[in-house]
Protein backbone atom coordinates (compact mmCIF):
# COMPACT_ATOMS: atom_id res chain seq x y z
CA UNK A 1 0.00 0.00 0.00
CA UNK A 2 1.37 3.40 -0.98
CA UNK A 3 2.23 5.71 2.01
CA UNK A 4 -0.03 8.63 2.07
CA UNK A 5 3.45 10.84 1.50
CA UNK A 6 3.90 8.55 -1.72
CA UNK A 7 1.05 9.42 -3.32
CA UNK A 8 1.41 13.09 -2.25
CA UNK A 9 4.34 13.12 -4.20
CA UNK A 10 2.91 10.91 -7.02
CA UNK A 11 0.08 13.78 -7.51
CA UNK A 12 3.39 16.47 -7.24
CA UNK A 13 4.81 15.38 -10.14
CA UNK A 14 1.83 14.73 -12.23
CA UNK A 15 0.98 18.10 -11.92
CA UNK A 16 4.56 19.24 -12.39
CA UNK A 17 5.04 17.35 -16.14
CA UNK A 18 2.98 18.48 -19.08
CA UNK A 19 0.14 16.05 -19.65
CA UNK A 20 1.40 15.92 -23.47
CA UNK A 21 4.66 16.31 -25.36
CA UNK A 22 3.45 17.56 -28.78
CA UNK A 23 5.70 16.20 -31.56
CA UNK A 24 8.40 18.29 -32.57
CA UNK A 25 9.94 20.77 -35.55
CA UNK A 26 13.42 20.06 -36.35
CA UNK A 27 14.70 22.71 -34.42
CA UNK A 28 13.12 21.37 -31.11
CA UNK A 29 9.98 23.54 -30.52
CA UNK A 30 6.47 22.31 -30.16
CA UNK A 31 5.15 21.55 -33.99
CA UNK A 32 2.06 23.83 -33.68
CA UNK A 33 1.48 23.46 -37.92
CA UNK A 34 -2.21 23.11 -39.06
CA UNK A 35 -5.60 24.47 -39.51
CA UNK A 36 -7.65 25.33 -35.98
CA UNK A 37 -10.86 26.43 -35.27
CA UNK A 38 -12.75 26.93 -31.79
CA UNK A 39 -16.18 24.86 -31.38
CA UNK A 40 -17.56 27.35 -28.73
CA UNK A 41 -19.87 30.54 -28.92
CA UNK A 42 -17.28 32.86 -27.99
CA UNK A 43 -17.55 35.14 -31.18
CA UNK A 44 -21.42 35.55 -30.18
CA UNK A 45 -20.95 36.38 -26.39
CA UNK A 46 -17.86 36.19 -23.87
CA UNK A 47 -19.67 35.73 -21.19
CA UNK A 48 -22.20 32.79 -20.22
CA UNK A 49 -25.33 32.94 -21.83
CA UNK A 50 -28.48 31.68 -23.10
CA UNK A 51 -29.78 31.34 -26.35
CA UNK A 52 -31.53 34.71 -27.42
CA UNK A 53 -32.95 36.59 -30.80
CA UNK A 54 -30.76 38.15 -33.29
CA UNK A 55 -30.42 41.74 -34.69
CA UNK A 56 -32.57 41.11 -37.33
CA UNK A 57 -35.86 38.87 -37.09
CA UNK A 58 -35.98 38.13 -41.00
CA UNK A 59 -32.88 35.83 -40.42
CA UNK A 60 -35.35 33.91 -37.55
CA UNK A 61 -33.24 31.18 -36.19
CA UNK A 62 -30.30 31.42 -38.48
CA UNK A 63 -29.60 34.69 -37.17
CA UNK A 64 -30.58 33.22 -33.52
CA UNK A 65 -27.54 34.19 -31.04
CA UNK A 66 -26.45 30.18 -29.72
CA UNK A 67 -26.43 29.46 -26.03
CA UNK A 68 -22.64 28.82 -24.76
CA UNK A 69 -21.08 28.18 -21.18
CA UNK A 70 -18.87 31.55 -21.70
CA UNK A 71 -15.05 31.64 -21.85
CA UNK A 72 -14.14 34.23 -19.42
CA UNK A 73 -12.26 33.22 -16.01
CA UNK A 74 -15.28 34.04 -13.30
CA UNK A 75 -18.22 34.86 -15.89
CA UNK A 76 -17.59 38.56 -15.81
CA UNK A 77 -15.28 41.23 -17.62
CA UNK A 78 -14.87 43.68 -15.19
CA UNK A 79 -15.43 46.63 -17.12
CA UNK A 80 -14.98 49.97 -15.22
CA UNK A 81 -18.21 51.88 -14.78
CA UNK A 82 -18.64 54.26 -18.06
CA UNK A 83 -17.50 51.09 -20.10
CA UNK A 84 -20.11 49.17 -18.58
CA UNK A 85 -22.16 51.53 -20.52
CA UNK A 86 -20.81 51.83 -23.49
CA UNK A 87 -20.87 48.46 -23.60
CA UNK A 88 -24.49 48.14 -23.38
CA UNK A 89 -24.44 51.33 -25.79
CA UNK A 90 -22.77 48.91 -27.90
CA UNK A 91 -25.05 45.61 -27.75
CA UNK A 92 -28.15 47.82 -28.41
CA UNK A 93 -26.68 49.15 -31.75
CA UNK A 94 -24.78 45.87 -32.58
CA UNK A 95 -26.05 46.00 -36.02
CA UNK A 96 -24.71 49.45 -36.93
CA UNK A 97 -21.61 48.99 -34.87
CA UNK A 98 -20.10 45.56 -34.74
CA UNK A 99 -16.95 45.98 -37.23
CA UNK A 100 -17.84 42.01 -38.04
CA UNK A 101 -20.97 43.27 -39.84
CA UNK A 102 -18.52 45.81 -41.97
CA UNK A 103 -15.96 43.04 -43.09
CA UNK A 104 -13.46 45.03 -40.87
CA UNK A 105 -10.20 42.99 -39.65
CA UNK A 106 -11.11 41.05 -36.50
CA UNK A 107 -8.22 42.20 -33.87
CA UNK A 108 -6.80 39.86 -31.46
CA UNK A 109 -8.04 37.85 -29.69
CA UNK A 110 -11.05 37.76 -31.72
CA UNK A 111 -9.47 36.30 -34.63
CA UNK A 112 -8.73 33.29 -32.86
CA UNK A 113 -12.96 32.03 -32.24
CA UNK A 114 -14.31 33.75 -35.42
CA UNK A 115 -16.13 30.91 -36.40
CA UNK A 116 -13.75 30.10 -39.07
CA UNK A 117 -10.83 28.31 -39.63
CA UNK A 118 -7.19 29.53 -39.16
CA UNK A 119 -3.92 28.20 -40.23
CA UNK A 120 -0.55 28.27 -38.73
CA UNK A 121 2.19 27.91 -40.72
CA UNK A 122 5.64 27.34 -38.48
CA UNK A 123 8.77 26.94 -39.67
CA UNK A 124 12.59 27.43 -37.73
CA UNK A 125 12.73 31.19 -39.10
CA UNK A 126 8.77 32.26 -39.37
CA UNK A 127 5.05 32.21 -37.88
CA UNK A 128 2.27 32.96 -39.66
CA UNK A 129 -1.07 32.91 -38.89
CA UNK A 130 -3.52 32.97 -41.89
CA UNK A 131 -7.23 33.19 -41.11
CA UNK A 132 -9.87 32.44 -43.60
CA UNK A 133 -12.48 35.44 -42.40
CA UNK A 134 -11.16 38.36 -44.56
CA UNK A 135 -8.16 37.42 -45.29
CA UNK A 136 -6.52 38.34 -42.30
CA UNK A 137 -2.82 37.84 -41.79
CA UNK A 138 -0.58 37.89 -38.83
CA UNK A 139 3.36 37.64 -38.80
CA UNK A 140 4.52 36.87 -35.72
CA UNK A 141 7.77 38.09 -34.54
CA UNK A 142 9.91 35.33 -32.98
CA UNK A 143 13.46 37.25 -32.89
CA UNK A 144 13.78 40.05 -30.79
CA UNK A 145 10.80 41.41 -29.32
CA UNK A 146 10.47 44.98 -30.79
CA UNK A 147 7.72 47.58 -30.00
CA UNK A 148 4.97 47.99 -32.35
CA UNK A 149 6.14 50.64 -35.00
CA UNK A 150 2.34 51.88 -35.00
CA UNK A 151 -1.10 50.86 -34.03
CA UNK A 152 -3.03 48.67 -36.65
CA UNK A 153 -6.53 46.29 -36.93
CA UNK A 154 -4.13 43.11 -35.80
CA UNK A 155 -1.77 44.47 -34.13
CA UNK A 156 2.30 43.78 -33.20
CA UNK A 157 2.85 40.15 -32.08
CA UNK A 158 6.17 39.28 -30.39
CA UNK A 159 6.32 35.82 -29.88
CA UNK A 160 8.81 33.35 -27.83
CA UNK A 161 8.30 29.92 -26.43
CA UNK A 162 7.59 28.82 -22.54
CA UNK A 163 8.65 24.71 -22.99
CA UNK A 164 5.81 23.30 -25.31
CA UNK A 165 3.39 27.02 -25.15
CA UNK A 166 3.47 29.61 -27.72
CA UNK A 167 3.33 32.93 -25.75
CA UNK A 168 2.71 36.03 -28.15
CA UNK A 169 2.96 39.34 -26.40
CA UNK A 170 0.22 41.67 -28.82
CA UNK A 171 0.16 45.65 -28.62
CA UNK A 172 -0.13 47.98 -31.14
CA UNK A 173 -3.78 46.92 -31.58
CA UNK A 174 -6.60 49.84 -32.55
CA UNK A 175 -9.62 50.57 -30.62
CA UNK A 176 -12.01 49.55 -34.16
CA UNK A 177 -12.12 46.13 -33.01
CA UNK A 178 -14.33 44.25 -30.46
CA UNK A 179 -14.51 41.05 -28.55
CA UNK A 180 -17.69 40.14 -29.89
CA UNK A 181 -21.00 40.68 -31.26
CA UNK A 182 -22.40 41.81 -27.74
CA UNK A 183 -20.67 44.50 -28.00
CA UNK A 184 -17.50 43.87 -25.96
CA UNK A 185 -15.00 46.26 -26.63
CA UNK A 186 -11.76 48.07 -25.80
CA UNK A 187 -9.44 50.99 -26.44
CA UNK A 188 -6.31 51.79 -28.19
CA UNK A 189 -4.21 50.51 -25.01
CA UNK A 190 -5.61 47.15 -24.66
CA UNK A 191 -2.51 44.50 -24.48
CA UNK A 192 -3.01 40.70 -25.01
CA UNK A 193 -0.91 37.75 -24.12
CA UNK A 194 -1.76 34.60 -25.48
CA UNK A 195 -0.92 31.06 -24.62
CA UNK A 196 -1.06 28.23 -27.21
CA UNK A 197 -0.42 24.91 -25.59
CA UNK A 198 -0.51 21.72 -27.51
CA UNK A 199 -2.81 19.14 -25.06
CA UNK A 200 -3.20 16.40 -27.19
CA UNK A 201 -2.37 15.75 -31.42
CA UNK A 202 -5.83 17.07 -31.91
CA UNK A 203 -6.60 20.26 -29.63
CA UNK A 204 -4.14 23.03 -28.43
CA UNK A 205 -5.39 25.05 -25.27
CA UNK A 206 -5.63 28.50 -25.92
CA UNK A 207 -5.95 31.54 -23.19
CA UNK A 208 -5.78 35.36 -23.41
CA UNK A 209 -4.65 37.69 -21.13
CA UNK A 210 -7.01 41.07 -21.43
CA UNK A 211 -5.39 44.45 -20.64
CA UNK A 212 -6.58 47.86 -20.77
CA UNK A 213 -6.96 50.26 -17.72
CA UNK A 214 -8.56 52.63 -19.77
CA UNK A 215 -11.69 49.96 -20.20
CA UNK A 216 -11.19 47.34 -17.34
CA UNK A 217 -10.53 47.91 -13.54
CA UNK A 218 -7.93 44.77 -13.78
CA UNK A 219 -6.44 42.22 -16.33
CA UNK A 220 -9.18 39.23 -16.89
CA UNK A 221 -8.45 36.07 -19.03
CA UNK A 222 -10.15 34.11 -21.35
CA UNK A 223 -9.66 30.20 -22.24
CA UNK A 224 -10.95 27.81 -24.73
CA UNK A 225 -9.70 24.66 -26.90
CA UNK A 226 -8.85 24.64 -30.52
CA UNK A 227 -9.35 21.83 -32.46
CA UNK A 228 -7.53 20.84 -35.50
CA UNK A 229 -9.31 20.65 -38.46
CA UNK A 230 -8.98 17.35 -40.26
CA UNK A 231 -11.35 16.85 -42.72
CA UNK A 232 -9.33 15.49 -45.78
CA UNK A 233 -7.54 17.95 -48.04
CA UNK A 234 -9.05 20.69 -45.70
CA UNK A 235 -7.82 23.91 -46.44
CA UNK A 236 -8.21 27.77 -45.90
CA UNK A 237 -10.99 29.04 -48.46
CA UNK A 238 -11.26 32.46 -49.59
CA UNK A 239 -13.74 34.23 -47.62
CA UNK A 240 -13.24 38.13 -48.97
CA UNK A 241 -16.74 39.60 -47.36
CA UNK A 242 -15.76 43.08 -48.63
CA UNK A 243 -18.12 41.75 -51.42
CA UNK A 244 -20.75 41.04 -49.14
CA UNK A 245 -20.81 44.35 -47.14
CA UNK A 246 -20.81 46.38 -50.49
CA UNK A 247 -24.31 47.39 -50.88
CA UNK A 248 -25.17 48.14 -46.87
CA UNK A 249 -21.55 50.45 -46.56
CA UNK A 250 -21.90 52.30 -50.52
CA UNK A 251 -25.84 51.01 -51.35
CA UNK A 252 -27.08 54.52 -50.39
CA UNK A 253 -24.62 56.03 -52.89
CA UNK A 254 -25.78 53.86 -55.66
CA UNK A 255 -26.57 55.91 -58.74
CA UNK A 256 -31.41 56.09 -59.14
CA UNK A 257 -32.79 54.40 -61.85
CA UNK A 258 -29.46 52.94 -63.58
CA UNK A 259 -29.21 50.45 -65.56
CA UNK A 260 -26.51 48.26 -63.86
CA UNK A 261 -28.22 49.54 -60.56
CA UNK A 262 -31.09 48.02 -61.05
CA UNK A 263 -29.61 44.62 -62.09
CA UNK A 264 -26.62 44.64 -59.21
CA UNK A 265 -29.80 45.34 -56.42
CA UNK A 266 -31.63 42.31 -57.15
CA UNK B 1 -3.65 52.79 -44.11
CA UNK B 2 -0.41 51.60 -43.55
CA UNK B 3 2.24 51.39 -45.82
CA UNK B 4 5.97 50.52 -45.42
CA UNK B 5 8.13 53.06 -45.60
CA UNK B 6 11.82 52.38 -46.92
CA UNK B 7 14.69 54.34 -46.82
CA UNK B 8 14.27 57.13 -48.91
CA UNK B 9 17.47 56.92 -51.11
CA UNK B 10 17.19 54.03 -54.09
CA UNK B 11 18.78 50.81 -53.25
CA UNK B 12 20.04 49.31 -56.13
CA UNK B 13 20.77 45.48 -56.68
CA UNK B 14 22.13 45.00 -60.08
CA UNK B 15 22.16 41.41 -61.49
CA UNK B 16 23.13 42.45 -64.25
CA UNK B 17 23.57 39.11 -66.75
CA UNK B 18 22.01 37.07 -64.34
CA UNK B 19 18.79 37.39 -66.21
CA UNK B 20 20.37 36.35 -69.39
CA UNK B 21 20.43 33.24 -68.64
CA UNK B 22 18.11 30.17 -68.41
CA UNK B 23 16.82 29.95 -64.73
CA UNK B 24 18.91 26.28 -63.85
CA UNK B 25 22.52 28.29 -64.49
CA UNK B 26 24.43 29.85 -62.06
CA UNK B 27 24.61 33.68 -62.36
CA UNK B 28 27.24 35.33 -63.95
CA UNK B 29 28.20 37.47 -62.18
CA UNK B 30 28.98 34.70 -59.61
CA UNK B 31 31.29 33.21 -62.01
CA UNK B 32 34.11 35.17 -60.25
CA UNK B 33 33.75 33.97 -57.04
CA UNK B 34 35.42 30.78 -56.13
CA UNK B 35 32.58 28.36 -55.15
CA UNK B 36 29.22 28.04 -56.54
CA UNK B 37 26.27 29.51 -54.58
CA UNK B 38 24.83 27.05 -52.99
CA UNK B 39 20.97 27.28 -51.70
CA UNK B 40 20.37 27.19 -48.28
CA UNK B 41 17.46 23.91 -47.47
CA UNK B 42 14.92 23.93 -44.71
CA UNK B 43 14.88 20.45 -43.02
CA UNK B 44 13.10 18.61 -45.59
CA UNK B 45 15.52 19.32 -48.03
CA UNK B 46 13.81 21.78 -50.10
CA UNK B 47 15.72 25.27 -51.36
CA UNK B 48 14.78 27.70 -48.64
CA UNK B 49 13.00 30.51 -50.21
CA UNK B 50 11.94 32.46 -46.86
CA UNK B 51 12.38 35.38 -45.80
CA UNK B 52 10.77 38.79 -47.17
CA UNK B 53 11.19 39.55 -51.13
CA UNK B 54 10.26 42.48 -53.04
CA UNK B 55 8.99 42.37 -57.13
CA UNK B 56 9.16 46.12 -57.30
CA UNK B 57 10.45 46.35 -61.00
CA UNK B 58 11.64 49.55 -63.55
CA UNK B 59 11.08 47.07 -66.56
CA UNK B 60 8.09 46.98 -68.52
CA UNK B 61 5.59 44.13 -69.03
CA UNK B 62 5.98 44.01 -72.50
CA UNK B 63 8.91 45.00 -74.98
CA UNK B 64 8.52 48.49 -76.27
CA UNK B 65 7.78 47.76 -80.05
CA UNK B 66 10.94 49.71 -81.48
CA UNK B 67 12.63 47.39 -79.84
CA UNK B 68 11.85 44.56 -82.25
CA UNK B 69 12.97 41.09 -81.32
CA UNK B 70 15.69 42.80 -79.11
CA UNK B 71 15.55 40.46 -75.69
CA UNK B 72 18.19 41.75 -73.29
CA UNK B 73 20.02 45.32 -73.39
CA UNK B 74 24.08 45.15 -73.28
CA UNK B 75 25.44 46.21 -70.27
CA UNK B 76 26.04 49.67 -71.02
CA UNK B 77 22.41 50.41 -73.00
CA UNK B 78 20.76 49.02 -69.47
CA UNK B 79 22.95 51.44 -67.45
CA UNK B 80 21.67 53.87 -69.43
CA UNK B 81 17.83 53.12 -69.21
CA UNK B 82 18.31 52.41 -65.49
CA UNK B 83 19.99 55.93 -65.02
CA UNK B 84 17.19 56.91 -66.80
CA UNK B 85 14.69 55.71 -65.03
CA UNK B 86 15.82 56.58 -61.76
CA UNK B 87 17.04 60.16 -62.44
CA UNK B 88 14.64 61.63 -64.99
CA UNK B 89 11.05 60.03 -65.41
CA UNK B 90 9.37 60.70 -61.94
CA UNK B 91 6.53 58.60 -60.49
CA UNK B 92 4.21 60.81 -62.27
CA UNK B 93 5.51 59.54 -65.40
CA UNK B 94 5.15 55.93 -64.13
CA UNK B 95 2.31 56.39 -62.83
CA UNK B 96 0.65 58.24 -65.99
CA UNK B 97 -3.27 59.11 -65.53
CA UNK B 98 -3.42 59.45 -61.79
CA UNK B 99 -3.47 63.33 -60.69
CA UNK B 100 -1.22 64.54 -59.12
CA UNK B 101 -3.50 66.21 -56.11
CA UNK B 102 -3.83 62.42 -54.75
CA UNK B 103 -0.54 62.02 -53.37
CA UNK B 104 2.83 63.59 -52.92
CA UNK B 105 5.07 59.98 -54.25
CA UNK B 106 8.29 61.25 -52.35
CA UNK B 107 6.64 60.62 -49.46
CA UNK B 108 5.82 56.97 -47.79
CA UNK B 109 8.02 55.26 -50.11
CA UNK B 110 5.08 55.20 -52.98
CA UNK B 111 7.57 55.90 -55.72
CA UNK B 112 9.16 52.74 -56.98
CA UNK B 113 12.55 54.09 -56.94
CA UNK B 114 12.56 54.21 -53.33
CA UNK B 115 11.99 50.54 -53.22
CA UNK B 116 14.71 47.66 -53.51
CA UNK B 117 14.54 47.32 -57.53
CA UNK B 118 16.29 44.20 -59.02
CA UNK B 119 17.53 45.20 -61.99
CA UNK B 120 17.30 43.14 -65.53
CA UNK B 121 19.02 43.48 -68.76
CA UNK B 122 15.53 42.10 -70.17
CA UNK B 123 13.82 44.53 -72.51
CA UNK B 124 10.58 43.40 -71.18
CA UNK B 125 9.02 40.78 -68.76
CA UNK B 126 7.65 38.52 -71.26
CA UNK B 127 10.36 36.74 -72.57
CA UNK B 128 10.83 35.31 -76.04
CA UNK B 129 11.14 37.10 -79.61
CA UNK B 130 7.73 38.89 -79.45
CA UNK B 131 8.20 39.84 -76.01
CA UNK B 132 4.44 41.08 -76.01
CA UNK B 133 0.67 39.75 -74.92
CA UNK B 134 0.06 37.26 -77.88
CA UNK B 135 -3.08 38.70 -79.76
CA UNK B 136 -6.53 37.99 -78.13
CA UNK B 137 -8.81 36.04 -79.69
CA UNK B 138 -12.05 36.94 -81.59
CA UNK B 139 -13.94 35.34 -79.00
CA UNK B 140 -12.38 37.21 -76.09
CA UNK B 141 -12.10 40.43 -78.89
CA UNK B 142 -16.13 40.52 -78.88
CA UNK B 143 -16.34 39.45 -75.10
CA UNK B 144 -13.81 42.43 -74.19
CA UNK B 145 -15.75 44.56 -76.26
CA UNK B 146 -19.42 43.82 -75.08
CA UNK B 147 -17.93 44.21 -71.49
CA UNK B 148 -16.89 47.80 -72.23
CA UNK B 149 -19.52 48.96 -73.81
CA UNK B 150 -21.88 47.36 -71.00
CA UNK B 151 -19.86 49.40 -68.68
CA UNK B 152 -19.53 52.84 -70.72
CA UNK B 153 -22.14 55.44 -69.07
CA UNK B 154 -22.16 53.40 -66.09
CA UNK B 155 -18.56 53.73 -64.26
CA UNK B 156 -19.76 55.33 -61.99
CA UNK B 157 -23.36 53.88 -61.02
CA UNK B 158 -22.43 52.19 -57.95
CA UNK B 159 -19.81 50.49 -56.08
CA UNK B 160 -19.76 47.33 -57.87
CA UNK B 161 -19.14 48.96 -61.09
CA UNK B 162 -15.53 50.38 -59.88
CA UNK B 163 -12.73 48.11 -60.19
CA UNK B 164 -11.79 45.27 -57.91
CA UNK B 165 -8.91 47.00 -56.88
CA UNK B 166 -10.55 50.55 -55.80
CA UNK B 167 -12.88 48.21 -54.28
CA UNK B 168 -10.74 46.64 -51.73
CA UNK B 169 -11.34 43.35 -52.75
CA UNK B 170 -8.10 42.06 -54.36
CA UNK B 171 -5.04 44.53 -55.52
CA UNK B 172 -4.54 43.95 -59.30
CA UNK B 173 -1.00 43.39 -59.25
CA UNK B 174 -1.73 40.55 -56.25
CA UNK B 175 -2.13 37.18 -58.84
CA UNK B 176 -1.13 35.01 -59.60
CA UNK B 177 0.62 35.64 -61.05
CA UNK B 178 2.19 38.52 -59.04
CA UNK B 179 2.87 41.16 -60.16
CA UNK B 180 4.87 44.36 -59.04
CA UNK B 181 2.35 46.70 -57.26
CA UNK B 182 2.88 50.55 -58.10
CA UNK B 183 3.77 50.76 -54.28
CA UNK B 184 4.36 48.29 -51.28
CA UNK B 185 5.59 45.52 -53.97
CA UNK B 186 6.41 43.21 -50.95
CA UNK B 187 6.01 39.77 -50.06
CA UNK B 188 6.83 37.68 -47.25
CA UNK B 189 7.40 33.65 -48.07
CA UNK B 190 6.74 30.66 -45.24
CA UNK B 191 7.46 26.97 -45.52
CA UNK B 192 6.07 24.50 -43.07
CA UNK B 193 5.91 21.22 -43.42
CA UNK B 194 4.05 20.26 -46.78
CA UNK B 195 2.94 24.21 -47.18
CA UNK B 196 4.27 27.22 -48.48
CA UNK B 197 2.84 29.77 -47.95
CA UNK B 198 3.31 33.02 -49.82
CA UNK B 199 1.73 36.48 -48.36
CA UNK B 200 1.60 40.05 -49.85
CA UNK B 201 1.46 43.10 -48.27
CA UNK B 202 -0.70 44.43 -51.20
CA UNK B 203 -3.52 43.40 -49.54
CA UNK B 204 -2.98 41.33 -46.69
CA UNK B 205 -3.65 37.68 -48.50
CA UNK B 206 -1.79 34.83 -47.41
CA UNK B 207 -1.87 32.17 -50.49
CA UNK B 208 -1.44 28.74 -48.60
CA UNK B 209 0.18 26.08 -51.15
CA UNK B 210 0.00 22.95 -50.22
CA UNK B 211 2.98 20.58 -51.64
CA UNK B 212 1.21 17.08 -50.72
CA UNK B 213 0.02 16.58 -53.61
CA UNK B 214 -3.74 16.57 -53.42
CA UNK B 215 -6.53 17.70 -56.31
CA UNK B 216 -7.63 20.88 -57.13
CA UNK B 217 -10.63 22.39 -55.64
CA UNK B 218 -14.17 21.24 -56.91
CA UNK B 219 -14.33 23.16 -59.67
CA UNK B 220 -17.55 24.75 -58.43
CA UNK B 221 -15.29 26.24 -55.92
CA UNK B 222 -14.36 29.37 -57.74
CA UNK B 223 -11.60 31.93 -56.12
CA UNK B 224 -10.25 35.44 -56.99
CA UNK B 225 -7.16 34.47 -56.24
CA UNK B 226 -7.58 30.63 -57.31
CA UNK B 227 -6.41 27.80 -55.80
CA UNK B 228 -2.71 26.83 -55.38
CA UNK B 229 -0.71 23.92 -55.39
CA UNK B 230 2.56 23.31 -55.41
CA UNK B 231 5.61 20.68 -56.16
CA UNK B 232 9.33 20.83 -56.23
CA UNK B 233 10.87 20.09 -59.82
CA UNK B 234 14.47 20.08 -58.79
CA UNK B 235 15.30 23.06 -57.24
CA UNK B 236 12.67 24.83 -58.66
CA UNK B 237 9.05 25.56 -56.57
CA UNK B 238 6.19 24.69 -59.57
CA UNK B 239 2.94 26.54 -58.21
CA UNK B 240 -0.49 25.49 -60.35
CA UNK B 241 -3.31 28.04 -60.39
CA UNK B 242 -6.69 27.35 -61.17
CA UNK B 243 -10.80 27.84 -60.54
CA UNK B 244 -10.08 31.43 -60.95
CA UNK B 245 -13.36 33.60 -60.58
CA UNK B 246 -15.04 35.16 -63.74
CA UNK B 247 -14.31 38.70 -62.07
CA UNK B 248 -10.75 38.16 -61.23
CA UNK B 249 -9.73 38.63 -64.88
CA UNK B 250 -6.13 39.31 -64.97
CA UNK B 251 -5.36 41.40 -68.18
CA UNK B 252 -8.94 39.88 -69.59
CA UNK B 253 -9.04 36.54 -69.16
CA UNK B 254 -12.05 34.29 -67.54
CA UNK B 255 -12.51 31.73 -65.50
CA UNK B 256 -10.57 29.25 -67.48
CA UNK B 257 -7.53 30.91 -66.65
CA UNK B 258 -4.28 28.81 -65.70
CA UNK B 259 -1.54 30.55 -64.37
CA UNK B 260 2.17 28.33 -63.55
CA UNK B 261 4.32 30.11 -61.61
CA UNK B 262 8.58 29.30 -60.73
CA UNK B 263 10.39 30.12 -57.63
CA UNK B 264 14.43 29.71 -58.36
CA UNK B 265 16.19 31.17 -55.77
CA UNK B 266 19.41 31.92 -57.80
CA UNK B 267 21.47 33.69 -54.85
CA UNK B 268 20.98 34.76 -51.59
CA UNK B 269 19.79 37.94 -52.40
CA UNK B 270 17.94 37.00 -55.43
CA UNK B 271 14.67 34.32 -56.72
CA UNK B 272 14.04 34.24 -60.11
CA UNK B 273 10.42 34.10 -60.42
CA UNK B 274 8.53 33.07 -63.71
CA UNK B 275 4.86 32.55 -64.54
CA UNK B 276 3.23 30.96 -67.99
CA UNK B 277 -0.25 32.13 -68.32
CA UNK B 278 -2.95 30.47 -70.13
CA UNK B 279 -6.43 30.78 -71.83
CA UNK B 280 -7.73 29.26 -74.82
CA UNK B 281 -10.40 31.39 -74.43
CA UNK B 282 -8.21 34.91 -74.54
CA UNK B 283 -4.84 34.33 -76.07
CA UNK B 284 -4.12 32.71 -79.22
CA UNK B 285 -1.38 31.26 -77.21
CA UNK B 286 0.60 31.22 -73.44
CA UNK B 287 2.90 33.46 -72.58
CA UNK B 288 5.61 34.06 -70.02
CA UNK B 289 7.15 36.43 -68.00
CA UNK B 290 10.52 36.36 -65.62
CA UNK B 291 11.27 38.79 -62.66
CA UNK B 292 14.01 38.70 -60.38
CA UNK B 293 12.40 38.99 -56.92
CA UNK B 294 14.79 41.10 -54.42
CA UNK B 295 15.63 40.09 -50.95
CA UNK B 296 14.63 43.25 -48.13
CA UNK B 297 14.35 43.18 -44.71
CA UNK B 298 10.97 43.19 -44.04
CA UNK B 299 8.98 43.01 -41.96
CA UNK B 300 5.95 43.82 -44.15
CA UNK B 301 3.48 45.84 -42.49
CA UNK B 302 -0.73 45.94 -42.33
CA UNK B 303 -2.62 47.47 -45.49
CA UNK B 304 -6.27 47.61 -43.94
CA UNK B 305 -7.56 48.41 -47.52
CA UNK B 306 -10.89 48.33 -47.20
CA UNK B 307 -11.23 49.90 -43.46
CA UNK B 308 -9.50 52.78 -44.86
CA UNK B 309 -11.68 52.89 -48.23
CA UNK B 310 -12.55 56.35 -47.83
CA UNK B 311 -11.92 56.80 -51.64
CA UNK B 312 -14.53 54.51 -52.83
CA UNK B 313 -17.50 56.33 -51.03
CA UNK B 314 -16.12 59.53 -51.76
CA UNK B 315 -15.81 58.55 -56.24
CA UNK B 316 -19.69 57.49 -55.68
CA UNK B 317 -20.67 60.77 -54.18
CA UNK B 318 -18.87 63.26 -56.05
CA UNK B 319 -20.51 61.37 -59.26
CA UNK B 320 -23.91 61.50 -57.27
CA UNK B 321 -23.13 65.60 -56.50
CA UNK B 322 -21.73 65.66 -59.99
CA UNK B 323 -25.16 64.42 -61.38
CA UNK B 324 -27.39 66.65 -59.71
CA UNK B 325 -25.46 69.87 -60.25
CA UNK B 326 -25.72 69.11 -63.73
CA UNK B 327 -29.77 68.13 -63.03
CA UNK B 328 -30.10 71.43 -61.62
CA UNK B 329 -28.60 73.43 -64.73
Amino acid sequence: MASFAGMFWLAASLAAQPAYRAPRMPDGHADLNGIWQVLNTANWDLEPHGPGPGPLFQLGAQGAVPPGLGVVEGDHIPYLPEAAAKKKENFAHRLELDPEVRCYLPGVPRATYMPYPFQVVQSEKYLLFAYQYAGATRNINMTSAKKAPIDSWMGWSNGRWDGDTLVIDVTGLNDETWFDRAGDFHSDALHVVERYTPRSPETMQYEATIEDPKTFSRPWKISMLLYRVQDTNAQLLEFKCVEFVEELMYGHLRKKESKAGTKEAK
Amino acid sequence: MIRAIFAATACVLAIGSAQAQPAAQAPARLAASEKPWVSPRTPDGHPDLQGFWSNASITPLQRPPELGSKEFYTAEEAAAVDKKEFTERTSWDRLGNQARVHYDMSQFGLDVIQAKVALSRRTSLIIGPEGRIPPVTPEAQKRLADRAAARRGHEFDSAQDRPIQERCIVWAAEGPPMMSSGYNSNLQIVQGPGYVSVMEEMIHDARMIPTDGRPHLPSGIRQYLGDSRGHWEGDTLVVDTTNFTEKTSFMGSTSSLHVLERFTRIDNDTILYEFTVDDPATWTKPWTAQMPLSKIEGPIFEYACHEGNLGLPNTLSGARAAEEAKAAK
